[in-house]
């Protein structure tokens, strides 16, 4: 496999990864656009263990993703009060602190960014991406996800049947908030350099954008749309400088055929029959 | 089983309910009648556990806690929402199995599942739909049926015949009497004063927020104040 095509493939495992957060916490109803936020998280926290304190990466991966999903809960805990675009409003604004803490945070470069970090391969990427994926498509296929749509249908009626409405959003938030760390951890081993603008809003849009694309119904549109969201702009290149404002075409398009995406349950299920028939 | 005590509720600066006291006897039906904006609702879905509010609500003893459906629930107390609450996205039977959410015994609880789809058939039939593509009569069972499973002591009704056809809403009322004969409690929320008083043992009838008058509910039937909250006049009450 030349690099070019291992490089392709390792961005769409990590965007798969940052897609999937997005997913998780818009499958409980709620729009975030601040995941960019704890990708950054994630992304200084692995590479400070791993250069700076000598761990694994799998162990900083894991240490990164707990402490990004308690500052998810923390955070979430007064933001989700919040709902539709006042939450996306609050959570864009997280995004932005974050980003803004680690410019000043001079320990670790500030605007110069951090560098040091060992390479990881494809495979190690795709390692964690699958089992992220499958661990998601697992909790779809329990009753965990019965009670995660009634939230998302309608968080009174959820109440009334006995569902604790905040402590599931929260929840989710925290998970959403722990596999954007893993994906910004696996980021910074990728690259081998990471600065604040890595993790800086048009980031955060690329993963909702993922999911929208790729199907915000099932989680494996999120891999629908990582794959889209990267391979498109190759595809395009034809197009030289036309090729973005092409891809904005595209997903305008796609927004106005298919509301929820490339891949949704349905899809999904005719594909099966057809594979089987 | 229950009393309520002064019970307040305001909506910023409006006050919904203003002081009302209000019992509840095991095995009772129970009417709260009165017109749009009289606070019915308001007091339904305090007990339920679904604002904040001053006052005092026991349970079986217990005090209930403001904010806290989940608990209420758990402690044996079931809300039918006004407009049905049911989840549209979802199908009848996974709605259904939601009602089952808070239940612990597992077997009983499907055992109670078969119960309700003999109950209503129409909700085993349709099954795998939408709910929200049910009409309004078969969510208004769907969402009784839901509410039974949670196994409650006492089961708030809020304007069930809402939307309905006559022939439904007698459907929906006659269920509401076999109900009670299986020993349930209800706290029944209605405008067709009527018809649920005919039904009911005893009714407060509601006006901006107040109990203006309460008593056995035959004895309300004919009750002047009654008839003229609901008819506007006493010869409409004699005429029907």
């Amino acid at each position: 496999m030349s690099m070019y095509y291992a490089g392709i493939l390792s961005d769409i495992g990590i965007l798969l990864l940052g897609a999937l957060s997005v997913y998780i916490i818009l499958a409980t109803g709620q729009l975030s656009l601040g995941n960019a936020g704890f990708m950054g998280i994630g992304a200084y926290i692995t590479s400070w263990l791993t250069v700076e304190a000598g761990l694994p990466i799998t162990v900083a991966l894991v240490i990164a993703a707990l402490v990004s999903g308690a500052i998810g809960v923390a955070v979430g805990f007064p933001a989700l009060r919040l709902k539709g675009i006042y939450l996306a409003m609050a959570t864009l604004g997280f995004g932005e602190v974050v980003r803004s803490f680690l410019l000043n945070f001079a320990a670790m470069g500030g605007p110069e960014g951090f560098h040091g970090m060992h390479h990881i391969s494809t495979g190690y990427i795709w390692t964690w991406a699958v089992s992220v994926l499958v661990l998601v498509m697992l909790i779809e296929a329990s009753p965990i996800w019965l009670e995660i749509r009634a939230v998302r249908d309608d968080e009174t009626a959820a109440g009334l049947v006995g569902l604790n409405a905040t402590e599931i959003k929260v929840g989710a938030f925290g998970c959403g908030a722990a596999v954007a760390a893993i994906a910004g951890g696996l980021f910074a081993h990728h690259h081998v350099y990471i600065e604040p603008g890595n993790f800086s809003f048009e980031r955060s849009v690329d993963l909702v954008l993922a999911v929208i694309l790729g199907g915000s119904t099932v989680a494996s549109g999120a891999l629908a749309g990582a794959v889209m969201l990267v391979i498109l702009p190759e595809y395009l290149r034809f197009l030289a400088e036309w090729r973005f404002a092409a891809f904005g075409a595209l997903l305008i398009a796609m927004l106005l055929v298919r509301r929820q995406g490339l891949l949704d349950r349905a899809l999904l299920r005719f594909a099966w029959r057809g594979s089987r028939a | 089983m229950l009393r309520v005590r002064d019970l307040v509720v305001g909506y910023g600066a409006i006050q919904a309910v203003r002081g009302i006291d209000l019992d509840i006897e095991q095995g009772e039906i129970v009417a709260l009648i009165g017109s749009n904006g009289a606070g019915k609702t308001t007091v339904a879905r305090a007990i339920a556990g679904l604002l904040s509010y001053s006052g005092e609500i026991l349970f079986e003893d217990v005090r209930l806690k403001p904010n806290a459906a989940e608990r209420n629930l758990r402690l044996g107390i079931a809300l039918v929402p006004e407009g049905r609450g049911i989840l549209g996205t979802m199908t009848v039977q996974e709605n259904l199995l939601m009602g089952l959410y808070t239940r612990n015994d597992k077997a009983q609880a499907k055992l109670d599942l078969a119960v309700i789809h003999q109950r209503f058939p129409i909700l085993a039939q349709r099954g795998h739909l939408l709910a929200s593509l049910m009409s309004g009569g078969e969510q208004q069972l769907l969402a009784i049926g839901r509410a039974l499973l949670s196994k409650p002591k006492l089961l708030l009704l809020d304007e069930p015949s809402l939307g309905l056809s006559p022939r439904m809403t007698d459907t929906v009322f006659a269920m509401i009497e076999d109900l009670r004969r299986d020993g349930l409690t209800v706290l029944l929320v209605e405008q067709k004063a009527r018809q649920t008083l005919q039904i009911a043992d005893r009714a407060y009838l509601l006006e901006t927020g107040c109990v203006i008058t309460t008593g056995p509910a035959k004895g309300l039937i004919d009750d002047p104040v009654v008839s003229e909250t609901f008819l506007g006049s006493r010869t409409a009450a004699v005429h029907r």
